[in-house]
């Protein structure tokens, strides 16, 4: 029955039972199940049955993904170190000498929160008003996989998850990228001049990566 | 058609004021000029929220609030206007309104003469499409069926519809029937609500909350995390995404708690997903499995499914792709339709599909949408269950008709007064 039809007995419902708790329904449908459909897959995991991309199965966060488990190829620019085992993170570099910048890229299924809540969450980690969606849709776009990404760019004191403090002058750039297939995240932070410094090997980075 | 005046409006003439107003031009022109700007407003509507929300806010409603910005895309000194709301009549309210006009003010209430036959036939065949149209807003039912080559099914799947399906396993982990809660029973779940469901099949209650009609499930480790609602199960909790502008495109969740009857046995918690599909007809989607009193049960969201009264097997799809380009020039499926102990061979292509039983499948897509040259591919099709599946064509043909006999009758009304005329005319050029 067609929604507009539903309204009738709704409605009587309503008005009869307005102040009574319908209680537990009953199951009344039972499908047979023939062939195939018998042999039920049961999930090892709740990341294997959400059909989680492989950095959320445990695999990096419990010693790293190796490249061959991931289904992508990059090149890693010259003085960046890749880092194993951060969790949530398909891939993770350090740069620097001390380390104190850091590149990372990391997948979610679906929208993975949508565009405009992980733009606005990156600028507020930089201490930057939030963007509204029109302003959102006017930022630079850079490729990634061969898509166009939205391009972040901001500078100020970044407070980002697990940091002790803020730090001050610090830069973040970043691309996100929403399609189909789910939504990718690279993101750079570091001291604004050593990020400056390494803004040619994000754009070689991002580049770089390619579907296995 | 007479005008109304103020006396019509006396309590012992309200009737006729009712049998004038539905028969007027005045209804019938107002009716045309709102199914035209909904329609216009309807499309512009569609190019940010998809077809199916168009669809139901504009053409499948009583009325509807239109908000001004929907479309419009206002120039400065308006902006503040852009969230102001318009009531407007719904194209369900316009559409009983014309069929009616139509129905009382062109059939019922016009002078029946030979003369007028045509135009009486013409607008027979006017309601009767307007009929079609209600008919199958109400009770077509339709789905699509996806296959490889060598797969039969007789279930047709839901494009935008879930079901929740509790299925008790045997030791080997196989199972011969599965419990279905319908999507009427999920979607209608608001917000806060724990609705209970039972069945004397089943040593537990079915307890579901929180569901939602675009979800994921994230890891709270996650920083978007942050964002998530509902309880924390299994380190995941249930992101809220933005409707999606293709409703199929929407992928539901629910929190499901499963409570023995039994006393003292304890809860087990599950949060189920639409993501544990994907979409591919050779694999079945991803169950979560539990035990309560000692026997194993799994439960999972499914597409809403229903049979039809015979299998389909796909024998054939044959696939031509553009020269150097993943683009399809053409394709078609050849199937064996399987009822009882007959079987047909039947080839349904674009355009040319099979219709049995007051089911009607067409030849719809394709997929893997990743899939390379040389990939397996499957068939898709759409399946329509539309008891006015071909209404349209005959109100078309009554239609034609009725004109072809009202301009054949006018034909000879005209070449008949003409040659009336003629002897004056010669009389009075002798004369």
């Amino acid at each position: 029955m067609k929604p507009l039809f539903r309204f009738l007995p709704i409605a009587a419902l309503i008005t009869l039972n307005s102040c009574s708790d319908p209680g537990p329904r009953e199951i009344v449908e039972v499908r047979e199940l023939s062939g195939k459909e018998q042999e039920i897959v049961v999930a090892d995991s709740p990341a294997e049955r959400f059909r989680m991309p492989s950095q959320m199965s445990g695999g990096a966060a419990s010693g790293g993904a190796g490249e061959a488990a991931l289904p992508f190829v990059w090149t890693t620019p010259e003085g960046w170190e890749r880092q194993l085992g951060a969790p949530m993170r398909d891939l993770s570099f350090t740069i620097g000498e001390a380390k104190e910048g850091e590149c990372y890229l990391s997948r979610l299924p679906g929208a993975g929160g949508g565009l405009t809540a992980n733009v606005n969450r990156w600028r507020g980690q930089m201490g930057a008003e939030p963007m509204t969606d029109e302003e959102i849709a006017a930022l630079p776009k850079k490729p990634l996989f061969g898509l166009e990404g939205v391009f972040v760019d901001v500078t100020g004191e970044f407070s980002g998850m697990g940091a002790a403090g803020a730090k001050p002058n610090y830069r973040m750039l970043g691309i996100i990228l929403t399609s189909e297939a789910g939504a990718v995240f690279v993101k750079m932070t570091g001291p604004a001049e050593l990020v400056a410094a390494n803004e040619a090997n994000f754009d070689l980075f991002c580049q770089s990566l390619k579907p296995r | 058609m007479s005008k109304i005046t103020a006396e019509d409006f006396e309590l012992r003439k309200l009737p006729q004021l009712g049998y004038k107003v539905f028969t007027s031009y005045f209804l019938a022109m107002w009716v045309l000029v709102f199914m035209t700007v909904i329609t216009l407003l309807g499309t512009l509507y569609q190019v940010d929220h998809g077809l199916f929300a168009a669809k139901q806010k504009y053409f499948h409603s009583w009325g509807l609030m239109h908000r001004i910005g929907d479309g419009f895309p206002l120039p400065g000194p308006l902006e503040w206007a852009k969230d102001l709301r318009i009531p407007l009549p719904g194209g369900f309210l316009l559409m009983l309104l014309l069929t009616i006009n139509l129905t009382i003010g062109a059939l019922i209430k016009v002078k029946k003469r030979a003369k007028g036959v045509g135009m009486l036939i013409a607008h027979f065949g006017m309601i009767f499409l307007l009929v079609s149209g209600f008919v199958t807003f109400a009770f077509n039912r339709e789905g699509y069926m996806a296959l490889y080559e060598g797969q039969d099914s007789n279930r047709v799947e839901s494009y935008r519809q879930w079901q929740l399906e509790i299925i008790p396993l045997d030791e080997s982990g196989k199972a011969e029937k599965a419990l279905v809660i319908p999507p009427a029973d999920l979607e209608t779940i608001h917000k806060g609500e724990k609705r209970t469901f039972q069945s004397a099949d089943l040593p537990f209650d079915v307890v579901l909350s929180d569901f939602v009609g675009n979800a994921v499930p994230v890891p709270v480790a996650a920083p978007i995390a942050k964002d998530a609602i509902g309880p924390e199960i299994d380190g995941y909790k249930l992101l809220v995404q933005k409707a999606a502008k293709e409703a199929e495109q929407n992928l539901p969740a629910v929190i499901a708690s499963f409570r023995p009857k039994a006393e003292g046995g304890a809860s087990v918690d599950a949060i189920l997903s639409a993501r544990s599909s994907n979409f591919d007809p050779r694999e079945q989607p991803m169950a979560y499995g539990f035990e309560i009193d000692g026997k194993p049960y799994a439960a999972r969201m499914v597409k809403w499914n229903w049979a039809v009264p015979f299998e389909v097997r796909l024998d054939k799809f044959i696939f031509e792709r553009h020269p150097g380009v993943s683009m399809a020039r053409s394709y078609e499926s050849r199937i064996t339709r399987v009822e009882g102990d007959a079987d047909k061979a039947v080839e349904i292509k674009m355009n040319e599909p099979m219709r049995h039983g007051g089911f009607t499948f067409f030849q719809e897509s394709f997929g893997p949408a990743n899939a390379r040259p040389g990939d397996a591919m499957y068939s898709q099709f759409a399946v329509h269950n539309n008891p006015a599946d071909q209404w349209p064509l005959w109100s078309l043909v009554v239609t034609g008709i009725g004109l072809f006999i009202h301009f054949v009758l006018k034909l000879f009304d005209h070449t008949s007064r003409g040659r009336g005329r003629a002897p004056s005319s010669v009389t009075s050029t002798s004369a």
